[in-house]
């Protein structure tokens, strides 16, 4: 199982406590998507960010509902990779 | 969003507008009530909060294709060169101001001495906006990120604001007092009235001589 989470590169310089919004997701629990797909867009110091899936896959479970915030590192999402 | 060349549009505005940042999409239906027929209502794809555009403002609109040179590795980097641009054109009308260091924030929020309005774009401070010494907002950021590109847009506050207007169709009227005390406009700071074309013609020059110098 594969946690989505916001790349490292988008908390850089950010200070700790800050938190990220998932705006909007773009797939359902269950959606099959491939690696390169977008799947959720989240707002972090005032940028709206795609999220991107890493790998072909399913969206096994979604962690993070749209409009709740999220912290650095955690996951919003689990993608089950296709075989 | 296109690969490519960079693109840039700088623009004025005839008549007021409400421009939602988009994660007030939900709040479209009771705003439009209150706005009843005023000024238009618009959504715009970056973040933030809500921005009251206008006459008083000039706002700026840069797709940079992903891998330019401008992009910063860091989100908040690339928010840097479109503040300090934007710095630097004020400075050409005479207007002290300049882009807050990410780093320099805590000491901003602490000495401006009020809340921040979090439903609008002018009531609180993100990193390389840009200020004047008492740390009072003239230019607010947000970016779209995309894997084609990025979509940087900018809104500069050249006359006076109708704060008033903007609370009261956010229903939030007692903000009114702390976006005045935490915004001021570069006519304010020149002691002149500064024509939004021209400060849009000059803009539209550095905007171009630094995407030129970037190739």
């Amino acid at each position: 199982m594969i946690e989505i989470t916001l790349a490292a590169d988008a908390w850089k310089d950010i200070d700790p406590g800050t938190e990220a919004l998932v705006d909007k997701w773009l797939v359902r629990e269950g959606d099959t998507v491939r690696a390169g797909q977008p799947i959720a867009n989240v707002v972090i110091i005032k940028t709206n960010q795609e999220i991107v899936a890493p790998v072909d896959g399913r969206i096994e479970k979604i962690l993070v509902k749209s409009e709740e915030t999220f912290a650095k590192g955690k996951p919003i999402a689990l993608l089950k990779e296709s075989t | 969003m296109l690969n490519g060349a960079p693109r840039f549009r700088v623009w004025t505005h005839r008549s007021p507008a409400v421009v939602l940042g988009n994660a007030q999409r939900s709040l479209r239906n009771v705003i439009e009530q209150r706005i009843n027929g005023r000024v238009e209502l618009l959504d715009r794809q970056a973040g933030g909060g809500a921005v009251l555009t206008g006459p008083w403002m000039v706002s700026t609109s840069i797709i940079l294709p992903y891998g330019h040179p401008l992009l910063s590795d860091s989100l908040v980097g690339c928010y840097r060169w479109l503040g300090q641009l934007h710095a630097a054109a004020l400075a050409e009308f005479g207007v002290p101001a300049y882009a807050l260091p990410a780093k320099a924030l805590p000491l901003a929020s602490a000495m401006i001495g009020v809340r921040t309005v979090n439903w609008a774009c002018f009531g609180g401070l993100s990193p390389w906006e840009v200020v004047d010494v008492d740390y009072r907002k003239l230019v607010g950021l947000a970016q779209r990120k995309r894997h084609a590109g990025v979509l940087l847009v900018a809104g500069t506050l050249v006359g006076a604001t109708d704060w008033r207007l903007l609370c009261d169709v956010m229903g939030y009227p007692e903000d009114e007092a702390i976006l005045r005390r935490r915004t001021v406009s570069c006519e304010d700071l020149a002691g002149r009235l500064i024509e939004p074309e021209k400060f849009a013609f000059a803009l539209t020059r550095l905007i171009d001589n630094s995407l030129a110098s970037s190739d």
